[in-house]
This record gives structure tokens, C-alpha cells and sequence, in this order.
């Protein structure tokens, strides 16, 4: 089920309407949220509710275990059970073409002949994001950081938790599970609130990403041919807008959902396009992403601890291993290698040059930041090496004569919001929606807010789907 | 801030723009209806695995949607047939799609639009892919996808300034379509496709009707005239006369294998199509070979004194009342040659 249907407007009213009727105790307040959590996944494909199921049922087996068992190699063992099971699915569902296609690739490329018929894999929506949510908390309970649930229904709540099941935020076990713990429910103002940005999200999604930048975005990544300058860049900074728009508009729905029921889910973004270098800009993209990584795999590898080559080495093996959670494909290895390499740039630069950002400098740093981030986001969109390499090259103004696909109010429309998001990210950097519209009357409050309702129902979008559930 | 303040006043001003919004376009004469979409083709084609061999099932291009009316053939026959015909589309893929995903073994009425129907077979060409892509969006639709457009018939049923067909027309009324109109200079050196303003209306059985307007403003039947012109005057590959006839054939006996009946019709056109059609596909060198060998039950339109003589007023459709009349006979015709079941008592 997607937020941006009419399916879930109904679903909601139904879930919000139980959840407040006097009718249910706590726990079974509880039970109607895991159900109807199960029937907004099972909605989309009822089998492939059974995988939820599973590696629910795995990790809450392995961390009931782990965190009673006393002997070392039985505690790897149902570690490894967990992981096995949660990479399993992972490998097999999401990755199970590529790896076909590149081993196919490295047989005859050595010369055996060998050619293997794609598998027919359905993808399950947000595999991504709930395996490593679940593996997240097998993991804290191994590295005794987190106790497990205290009751299943908790933890398959947790795991399933309809608001940020399928594209995030990736919850950690402290985050959450503790919430479902004492009753709760959302005081008319945090109510409220949560409507407003489900509405705030929605409008990312419907009115900015879907129907204001997403054609142009495909216009010029469907283009074949080399392109001209500003069309390059209009492709790539509108695709930038709709990704960010998309994805953030998500987040902003389930956490608006999420306190609706009285329920809160941490930040996901805190507007990156206003960030200054690259680490400042992974603590404001995704940022439930970049933790996990940063905890389960950085630290693990050794982070800052062993020495500037070995942090690099790190830093470098985390982003390639990011940038192959969005999608199997090597154009987002690229994507991630590309990330990596701006991070190790920085620290190197840092070393070297103490800058002391200023507000006169600031913005131009940021201007830079939000300028190198957009080369990435090509290997991100292109679903290509050739198409990638047109579009940088086109961008580097390397194609003079490339060809125009794009009409004057496309390019007016893509800079003009592009531009206004950046400025509104550079603004936003030490300001959240909360404290600005506490800064304003109420009348205008009331009018912002009912511009974005009355432009999402007259965009009438036709459900298309947020991008990040196919990661 | 006072936010149950603010929510009252949003929901005021919210309800007052969406009232204001639905009054204006009604104003300008847009009225509630539905849009043709892959949703309510994939509602009608899941008839398609309930229907018995005494049910007809309605396959082709655009003629077929406009000129044979399904109310009137319900009239007739006491049988409400199943329109899947699609614009701008062949029916090959239809076809296949009935023959290789169903059991249905009863009657399949083709319509042979020939500048659509020998089009080709290549899967990314738009005649191809605006049929097929239908028919893997009826296997592959989700619950959600289902209910969904359960919920928005009776919104589409309500108000106006709901518009969002896939054809995505010149008037139509979503922010998108909105945009599109916003003129300024021209930069790329596309041609601009003149606008194509919405000429025809569709019911919840797929049924559709030419809007009035194209018989009586002769200035609107001309501006759907030169979208017609424009589209043909884009560099088109040559018509693959073997590969579709082989891959329709093929189908064919599949489907006569197993019980089921076809019918071919070709439809009237006039004007500028009928020429182009009369040149580029000469009926001896396409329909005939075609009809010969399909082997089935197969009327041209010319052929019959009864179906011949009717107005298109943008030469490629039947206006409303012609249709219902033209549907009238042909479904005779169809009787009196045995060729459908008639459940109502005489």
C-alpha cells in the first residue's frame, strides 16, 4: 500500500478510529496494529508476507538465545543463523540476478562458455530496510547493548510496524520497541502535528517530486544522445530535487503517522542539500542509513581506530557496501565509491587546511558541496555506464553541440525549485518546520498548509511509487 | 501557536478551494466522468476469466470503441459484451493475452484498424506496447492497486475536476496538464504536437461515446483532424504484413482449437484515413489475405449496403446516434448469420 493512495487514507482512518475507540486494551491495540501492518504489506503481495514472518521469527529465536547464552561459539552461532537467514534473503531476492549476470560476465570472460537464464524474482518491497532493521537488533543483543523484547508481539511489531516498514526510518530496537512498552497516545496537539506532515510529506512526494520534476528527470536520462550544458544539468538537478523529495517525503508521512498513534521515529533528514562538506552531508541524508552503517560496519572494520589508512580503507569498504544496498547494479557501487572518495578527499583536506566556515563562506561551501553531490546522483539515476558518462561529460560543458530536449519553462521550472531548495536547505541548517512555524501567525500556518492539500488533490497522482522501495 | 486553531482553519479554506475549484471547471463545462485507464481496462478484462462461451469479447483500436456500442449489443443480445478494445493500439497482444491467459472459448470480435493491426510486433513500438502494457498491468496488478480504483470510481463519479487519463489530453485539469499549457518561447526543435482536446466519453463497461461537440463544432472535429495529421506525418517504419499475420494466426488456432469463435471487422473511415488506408494498405494486399487466411467470419464494412454510408466526423469514428445505429445492424447482420447467441426471447 502507498501513502500517496486512497487506499491508505481509508486504511488510516480505520487503524487511527481502533486505535482510539475504547474498545481494545493495550496489547490489543498492539495485535490490530501488527495486523493491519501485515494487511498494508500483504496488500501488495500476500506471499511475501511469509519472508516478514521469518526473519521475524529467526531473530527473535537468535536473540532470546543470544542473550541467555553464556558460551562464545553458540553465541556466533545464532548470530551467524541470524545473519545467514536475514543476507540470505537479501543475496537471493535482491541480489540474485546481478550476481548471475557478473558470474555469466567473469566465465566467459575467461573464456568458458557458459550462459544462465535470469531468475524471475519478484523483489520484496523494503527488503532492505527491514532485514537490517531486524539485523540491527540481533546484532545490539549479541553486543549486549539492547535486551530482547519482552514479549514476541512487541518485537513482530517492531519489525513490521506499518509507517516505516517498507522504505524506513531503519529503527534501531531502543528506538522503538521500548515505546510499545506503556500505552500510548497522541495528545491532540501531537495529533495534529502528525497530520500536518503526513500533509507536508505527501506534498514532497505528489506535488514536487511526481508531478514537478520527475518528466524532466526522465526526459534527459532517456535521452541517448550527448546533451546540451543546461540540459545536462537541469536532468540531474531535477532528478536531485525528486529524490530527495521523494524520499524525504516519506520519512516525513511515517513520522507524521508514527505521532499520530503517539509514536516517535527519529529523523531521517535534516536538509542535506544545505550541508556543508560531505560528512555534514551524511548526517543529514538518511540518516538512519548512514548510523547503521557507521555502527555495523565502520566501527566493526576498525573506523579511526587503527591508523589514517586503515579509517580510509573503512570508509571507502562502507560507502561502496551503501552504495550496493540501493540497488544491484555498478553504477550505485560507483555511486558509493564516489561518496567514499569525497569523504576521504575531505579528510585529507582537513588535515592539511583549517577552514572555519563563516556565514560569508558558508553558503558558497555549501553551493560547492550540493554541486559535487549532484555528479553522484548520475550513477544513481542512470541506469547505464554510457548513459552516465554522456550525461557527466555533458554536464562538463564537453558536449557543446549536444542536443536540446528540454523547453524553456522545463529548465525555468527545475532551477527555479532546485535553487529554492537549496537556499531553503542552507536556511534550514539550524532551524526545523517546528520552530518556523511557531515564528508565524496562524492564518498563515493554516494557509500554507491548505495550499499543500488543495495542490496534492488537483495533482491527482496516479500512485506511482516512492523510489526507495525498490532498495 | 494554536494548532486546533490552525486545523479548523485549514480544513475551512482547504474545503473552500476544492468547492471553488469544482464550480469553476463545471462552469467551463467539464462535467464528473471517468478516464480510460489501464485500471479500468484490467476491471473489465478480469470479466474476461468468468465469461462463459456464449459471451463476446471486444478486441482492436479505437473504431471499435467508438462505433460499436455496447448498450445497444446488450439491447440486441441480452449480452453485455466485454469491450478491451484500446486507441491507438493493435488488438494482437489482446489476443494473445486472452488465448495464452485465460479459457475463455467463446466469441472475440477483432477489429482490424489497418495502419494499427499490421503495425508490427517489436514490443517497444507504441501500438504494440499501449496494448501489451495493459495486459501485464491486469497480471501483475497488486490488492492495494485493485482497491484503490475501487475507491476513486465514485470520486471520478462526483467531481469534475477529476481528470486523469492516460492519454493525458490538452484539457485536461490536473496540475500537470495545467503546467503543460503555461506557452513559452520554444528552445528544442521538436515539433509541437497540436493540442488534442478530449473528443469522446467512457462509462464504467468501457463503453464510449463521441462527445456531441465534434458533430456540431466543426472548428473542434478539425483540431482532433490535425492531431490525426500530425501523428501520421511522423516518420512511421513500413507495416510488418508477415510478422503480425504469422504471430495473429498463430494465436488463432489456438483459440479455434479450443472452441472459441472469431469475427474480423473493419470499421468505417473516411476523408484523409480512408485514403491513406486505401493507398498505404490496399485491402487485396492486407485484409483479404488476411481474412483468407484466418478462415473466419469476416466483414468489411463496404461490403454491406446496411454498414456503409455513415458520417465520421474526424474521419476515423462514428458520432454517438451512428454508432448505436451502425451496432444496431451489424449486430443483425451477426444474428442472421448465426454468428452470436441471442438469450432474449424474441
Amino acid at each position: 500500500m502507498l501513502f500517496n493512495s486512497l487506499s491508505f487514507i481509508v486504511f488510516l482512518v480505520v487503524v487511527v478510529a481502533l486505535y482510539y475507540s475504547n474498545l481494545l486494551s493495550w496489547n490489543n491495540r498492539k495485535r490490530m496494529l501488527l495486523f493491519t501492518s501485515y494487511v498494508f504489506y500483504g496488500l501488495w503481495n500476500p506471499p511475501l508476507v511469509i519472508i516478514l514472518w521469518l526473519s521475524t521469527i529467526v531473530d527473535w529465536v537468535a536473540a532470546n538465545n543470544l542473550a541467555v547464552e553464556e558460551n562464545q561459539r553458540k553465541r556466533n552461532g545464532w548470530l551467524a543463523l541470524s545473519m545467514v537467514v536475514n543476507l540470505g534473503f537479501l543475496g537471493f531476492f535482491k541480489y540474485g540476478n546481478f550476481l548471475l549476470e557478473n558470474f555469466t560476465y567473469l566465465m566467459n570472460t575467461i573464456g568458458v562458455e557458459y550462459q544462465a537464464q535470469p531468475m524471475d524474482i519478484i523483489l520484496p518491497m523494503g527488503i532492505s530496510f527491514y532485514t537490517f532493521q531486524t539485523m540491527s537488533y540481533t546484532l545490539d543483543v549479541y553486543n549486549r547493548k539492547a535486551k530482547p523484547a519482552n514479549t514476541f508481539l512487541d518485537f513482530a511489531l517492531y519489525v513490521t510496524f506499518f509507517p516505516q516498514l517498507v522504505a524506513g526510518p531503519i529503527v534501531r530496537a531502543g528506538e522503538l520497541i521500548e515505546q510499545f512498552y506503556q500505552e500510548k497516545k497522541a495528545t491532540v496537539e501531537q495529533f495534529i502535528w502528525g497530520l500536518f506532515l503526513f500533509t507536508l510529506g505527501l506534498f514532497q512526494k505528489v506535488v514536487l517530486a511526481d508531478s514537478l520534476l520527475s518528466d524532466t528527470a526522465d526526459t534527459v536520462f532517456g535521452s541517448k544522445e550527448a546533451l546540451n550544458f543546461w540540459d545536462a544539468w537541469a536532468g540531474t538537478l531535477a532528478f536531485s530535487g525528486q529524490i530527495f523529495f521523494d524520499f524525504a517525503g516519506y520519512s516525513t508521512c511515517a513520522i507524521g503517522i508514527a505521532m499520530m498513534l503517539g509514536f516517535v521515529l527519529p529523523h531521517n533528514f535534516l536538509y542535506p542539500y544545505g550541508a556543508i562538506g560531505f560528512t555534514d552531508f551524511w548526517r543529514r541524508w538518511h540518516i538512519t542509513l548512514s548510523t547503521w552503517l557507521r555502527d555495523y560496519l565502520y566501527i566493526p572494520l576498525g573506523g579511526n581506530r587503527l591508523g589514517m589508512t586503515r579509517m580510509y580503507v573503512a570508509l571507502m569498504v562502507t560507502m561502496l557496501v551503501g552504495g550496493l544496498w540501493h540497488g544491484a547494479a555498478w553504477t550505485f557501487v560507483v555511486w558509493g565509491a564516489l561518496h567514499g572518495f569525497y569523504l576521504v578527499m575531505e579528510k585529507l583536506f582537513r588535515r592539511k587546511v583549517n577552514i572555519k566556515t563563516t556565514q560569508w563562506n558558508g553558503i558558497f561551501l555549501a553551493f560547492l558541496t550540493f554541486t559535487l553531490i549532484n555528479f553522484t546522483w548520475v550513477f544513481f539515476r542512470a541506469r547505464e555506464f554510457s548513459t552516465a558518462q554522456i550525461m557527466i561529460e555533458s554536464m562538463l560543458f564537453l558536449h557543446p553541440n549536444g542536443i536540446l530536449v528540454l523547453e524553456y519553462f522545463d529548465l525555468l521550472k527545475v532551477f527555479i525549485l532546485v535553487g529554492l531548495l537549496f537556499l531553503t536547505h542552507f536556511y534550514m541548517r539550524h532551524h526545523t518546520v517546528k520552530m518556523v512555524s511557531e515564528s508565524v501567525p496562524n492564518w498563515l500556518f493554516s494557509f500554507v498548509w491548505a495550499v499543500m492539500i488543495f495542490l496534492i488533490i488537483i495533482a491527482q497522482g496516479s500512485g506511482e511509487q516512492f523510489i526507495y522501495f525498490q532498495f | 501557536m494554536n494548532l486546533k486553531k490552525s486545523l479548523l482553519i485549514t480544513i475551512i479554506l482547504s474545503l473552500a478551494a476544492i468547492g471553488v475549484w469544482e464550480v469553476y471547471w463545471r462552469s467551463k463545462g467539464y462535467f464528473p466522468d471517468l478516464d480510460d485507464d489501464k485500471f479500468l481496462w484490467a476491471r473489465t478484462r478480469a470479466k474476461v476469466d468468468k465469461a462463459s462461451s456464449n459471451d463476446v469479447v471486444l478486441i482492436g483500436s479505437s473504431r471499435v470503441l467508438f462505433d460499436i456500442q455496447v448498450p445497444q449489443w446488450e439491447k440486441q443480445t441480452g449480452i453485455k459484451p466485454i469491450q478491451l478494445a484500446n486507441a491507438g493500439a493493435t488488438p494482437l497482444p489482446i489476443f494473445h493475452d486472452i488465448v495464452e491467459n485465460s479459457t475463455f472459448n467463446g466469441t472475440i470480435v477483432v477489429g482490424v484498424t489497418p495502419g494499427l493491426f499490421f503495425s508490427t510486433t517489436f514490443p517497444q513500438a507504441p501500438p504494440w506496447d499501449r496494448a501489451a502494457s495493459r495486459a501485464k498491468f491486469y497480471e501483475d496488478q497488486t490488492y492495494a492497486q485493485q482497491l484503490n480504483y475501487a475507491l476513486s470510481i465514485p470520486l471520478q463519479k462526483t467531481f469534475a475536476f477529476i481528470s486523469n487519463d492516460e492519454e493525458e489530453w490538452y484539457d485536461d485539469i490536473n496540475l500537470k496538464a495545467l503546467l503543460k499549457t503555461i506557452q513559452l518561447p520554444k528552445r528544442t526543435a521538436k515539433p509541437d504536437m497540436p493540442p488534442f482536446y478530449r473528443f469522446q466519453d467512457i462509462d464504467i463497461d468501457r463503453n464510449v461515446r463521441m462527445k456531441q461537440k465534434v458533430v456540431t463544432d466543426t472548428a473542434f472535429a478539425n483540431s482532433v483532424k490535425t492531431v490525426w495529421k500530425f501523428f501520421m506525418s511522423v516518420h512511421r517504419p513500413p507495416p510488418d504484413k508477415e510478422g503480425t499475420m504469422a504471430f495473429f494466426l498463430k494465436d488463432l488456432e489456438k483459440f479455434k482449437a479450443r472452441g472459441g469463435k472469431v469475427i474480423l471487422v473493419r470499421l468505417p473511415s473516411s476523408g484523409f484515413f480512408h485514403d491513406l488506408e486505401t493507398n498505404g494498405l490496399p485491402r487485396k494486399d492486407f485484409w483479404d489475405v488476411l481474412v483468407k487466411k484466418a478462415n473466419v467470419p469476416a466483414y468489411y464494412y463496404s461490403d454491406y449496403e446496411k454498414l456503409s454510408g455513415f458520417d465520421t466526423p474526424e474521419w476515423s469514428h462514428l458520432s454517438g446516434p451512428d454508432a448505436t445505429l451502425f451496432t444496431e445492424r451489424f449486430v443483425n447482420i451477426l444474428l442472421e448469420d448465426n454468428l452470436i447467441t441471442n438469450t432474449k426471447p424474441n
